[in-house]
């Protein structure tokens, strides 16, 4: 999967927006959206909720994870713990750099919210990383890792499932004489 | 009429209703830029389409025109039109609709008191001193009497075209017309004498914006830079600039008062705008400060900069305030903090004991990043270099386009860009103004003060721009006026020729008003070209010229030269006022002379 189609599913999460505009329930293939009403808060998809803000017609109202005391809380959390802790949010990382790129002015204390997110993915990229290396060193057949998020399980996926695949080969290629069949994996 | 308020809903009536697309003709400078900027985002905001047409006088206008007024109903002029008969001009359909927004002054009668199809946007304390309507127009009764047309349209601009072929034909006229026909002519010559500027449309523009609660901090910005660039190319008053500046710093204060809270304060990456008391040196922030004090015209024509005794002034200017040499030379980001801290302060007391009391400013400077830092003024002539840039062969409309784009905040590098080339042109106007002076190549020709630049000068080619060549003639006046002891001539009007197109043999003149400390900015040139260069092109036929501001001539109107009686010069076909117009070579003298006897 490419890092677009993952921000692309991640751009169905709900999010609050205050409208300065009004419309009537709209219907959409996916659901209902509206009415929206000047001033009242409504809940949105975030890829119209970006939109809207682009063209000046509402403001974003920043999810109640994206606070920098929960998010310090969190951080430190992941730090503790040897393995993955929840997250907030599944999408928490394209989220953040969506509504910090297009609603910063939105959103209260958004630099350190920024550095705060960015150590939280550092850290858990950190134990992904280990993991995988100590799956591949020790030739496990299975591994099972909770809460991880869809980003992250997409950065190493690729590469993870191709290098041990390479690995198997060239493993049974060590075997030699023992299958004339060596030919046909390639 | 006015149709201030009435714009929003216009154009909301347009995206509803009727999806109709929308023509802007932009001239070329910066405040229309600017205007052109906040207006395109508030299309956006509403998804109206657009098509966008810099023009840069009026044949470009009128080529146009020509072209796009089958596909489009409503066009929308950004600092060109408002001062001539746009009706009678363009001759559009009955359904075409104008929105006027032009500092250009004053707003031409018939422009005014359209009620169909011309829309004005103007502020509504900004005051226009339009000549009463009954004093201008007729009613239709008394004209049925008079003459024996059925037209029933109650267009002024018909009315008017009635009345010059009344008197043209030399119809026996009853004395009560005639003494109509007399007092509508005083008023509508001193109405148009003077031409001046009203407030920046960056400004209107930005006022629409806030009036349909689509105001944004970028916007705001553009609607001062508009407003600084006014008072570079010094079309308005200090009072009026000062003014303009109150008025957006409530603006300012609206938007921006969050950096102050600690609390919940911004991201650094929002773009900040801070109001700031600032020096007046000319890129000293991108520059050093020693290049900047060499090349900003009020320090170098108060030091005299151009003889040696100038240059020793400078550096006991610069001792004056303790600051060395070596600092003062190398990039002002360099510059030691501890000089940098109370650097205004110092420059202004030294200032004032060398004879230069308006040394600071009242300005914005807006930030956004860790790095970027500018000051209103900064980006105006960026922008200005950008759109006049002669190095490479591009277009006109390909360097319009590049300095528009300059404007918003994600095109730095053109930005930058721009900078670079304004120090090259300022340094470029130094280095003439100096060499004029020093030769004593500024004439007086009488009424007013000529200087031609010479086709092997370097950097001529710079010159040939109309922004260029104002900047230039300002500075230019500036230094005269400070090294000369003729006290007549320090009252005179300046008019500056330089050469526009080597092979078609074209030269670029420009007139611009006298430099006096009161002075209200009012240029009569225009007028006074248009009849320099007699009723049909005498001199040469119209060609590019700007529509700047312009007055007739402050003689009486029967010395017109060609003989013009006062009755027919009214028969002309609308007239186009402009202080910027292109000759042939061999036509400049007999242009001259022309002009010299007009005003004598």
């Amino acid at each position: 999967m490419e890092p677009a189609e993952v921000e692309f599913l991640a751009e169905k999460e709900l999010v609050t927006i205050v409208p300065n505009f009004s419309l009537d329930r709209i219907h959409l293939i996916g659901g209902d959206l509206g009415p929206f009403n000047p001033g009242l808060p409504v809940e949105v998809p975030v890829w119209l909720a970006i939109n809207l803000k682009q063209r000046q017609k509402c403001r974003l109202i920043p999810p109640e994870w994206m606070d920098v005391g929960k998010l310090e809380e969190i951080r430190d959390q992941e730090r503790k713990e040897d393995t993955f802790t929840p997250m907030p949010s599944p999408y928490y990382m394209e989220l953040t750099k969506l509504l910090l790129n297009y609603a910063s002015d939105n959103i209260p204390r958004a630099d350190e919210i920024r550095t705060l997110v960015k150590d939280t993915w550092d850290t858990r990229m950190a134990k992904l990383r280990l993991s995988a290396d100590s799956f591949v060193r020790q030739q496990e057949a299975h591994a099972k890792l909770d809460n991880l998020t869809l980003m992250e399980i997409n950065t190493t996926g690729t590469f993870l499932t191709q290098a041990l695949d390479h690995m198997y080969k060239l493993r049974t290629n060590l075997q030699p004489g023992e299958s004339s069949h060596s030919q046909d994996f390639w | 009429m006015y149709q201030h308020t009435l714009f929003g809903a216009y154009i909301n009536a347009i995206i509803l209703l009727l999806l109709q697309r929308v023509l802007l003709l932009v001239a070329s400078d910066v405040d229309a830029l600017c205007a052109c900027k906040i207006l395109q985002a508030l299309f956006q905001c509403d998804h109206v389409q657009y098509t966008l047409v810099p023009v840069a006088g009026w044949q470009e206008l009128e080529t146009a025109f020509l072209e796009h007024k089958d596909q489009f109903k409503y066009f929308v002029f950004i600092n060109c039109g408002a001062n001539v008969d746009l009706l009678e001009i363009l001759q559009p359909e009955e359904d075409t609709f104008f929105f006027i927004c032009d500092s250009h002054r004053p707003i031409n009668v018939v422009n005014v008191y359209n009620d169909t199809q011309i829309k004005l946007l103007v502020k509504q304390d900004d005051d226009l001193d339009v000549p009463a309507y009954d004093d201008i127009f007729r009613d239709e009764e008394d004209e049925e009497e008079d003459s024996e047309d059925e037209s029933d349209g109650s267009e002024p601009s018909e009315k008017r075209r009635r009345f010059e072929e009344v008197c043209c034909t030399g119809r026996k006229v009853t004395l009560q017309m005639w003494l109509f026909l007399h007092f509508r002519r005083e008023i509508l010559f001193d109405y148009e004498q003077y031409e001046y500027h009203g407030t920046s449309s960056a400004m209107v523009m930005f006022d629409l914006a806030w009036i349909m609660s689509k105001d944004l901090n970028d916007m705001l910005w553009w609607a001062i830079v508009g407003l600084t660039d006014q008072w570079v190319q010094d079309k308005i008053t200090q009072m009026k600039y000062v003014t303009d500046i109150g008025i957006l710093q409530r603006h300012v204060s609206r938007h921006n008062h969050r950096n102050e809270d600690e609390e919940n304060s911004l991201s650094i990456d929002c773009m900040r705008i801070a109001f700031e008391y600032d020096l007046r040196l000319a890129l000293y922030q991108h520059w050093s400060l020693y290049e900047s004090l060499c090349n900003t015209s009020y320090t170098s024509a108060s030091l005299k900069l151009w003889s040696v005794q100038g240059q020793k002034r400078l550096q006991e200017f610069l001792a004056d305030m303790g600051l060395p040499l070596k600092q003062v030379k190398q990039k002002f980001n360099s510059m030691d903090v501890s000089l940098k801290e109370n650097l205004r302060e110092m420059i202004e007391e030294s200032a004032n004991k060398f004879g230069m009391k308006d040394l600071r400013v009242q300005t914005f400077s807006i930030h956004f990043g860790f790095k970027n830092k500018f000051s209103a003024s900064d980006i105006v002539y960026a922008t200005t270099s950008l759109m006049e840039n002669i190095e490479k062969e591009d277009s006109e409309t390909t360097n319009f386009i590049k300095a528009l784009d300059s404007l918003s905040r994600g095109n730095l590098d053109k930005l930058h860009q721009g900078l670079d080339l304004a120090k090259k042109q300022l340094r470029a106007i130094q280095q003439t103004v100096a060499s004029c002076i020093c030769t004593n190549l500024v004439i007086s020709q009488g009424p007013f003060l000529y200087c031609s630049l010479m086709e092997g000068t370097p950097d001529v080619k710079l010159f040939s721009k109309p922004v260029s060549l104002c900047l230039l003639s300002k500075y230019l006046l500036k230094s005269f006026v400070c090294s000369t002891k003729n006290k007549r001539c320090k009252l005179l009007p300046l008019v500056m020729a330089a050469p526009m197109d080597v092979e078609q043999g074209t030269v670029i003149m420009v007139g611009i008003p006298p430099e006096v400390e009161s002075s209200d900015k009012k240029n009569f040139f225009g007028r006074a070209f248009e009849k320099a260069r007699g009723p049909q092109g005498a001199v040469l036929p119209a060609g590019p010229g700007r529509c700047c501001p312009a007055g007739s001539v402050h003689a009486s109107s029967t010395d017109s030269p060609g003989g013009l009686s006062p009755a027919s010069k009214r028969c002309l076909p609308a007239q186009k006022p402009q202080t910027i117009i292109e000759l042939k070579t061999e036509d400049r003298s007999k242009f001259l002379d022309a002009l010299i006897s007009l005003l004598s």
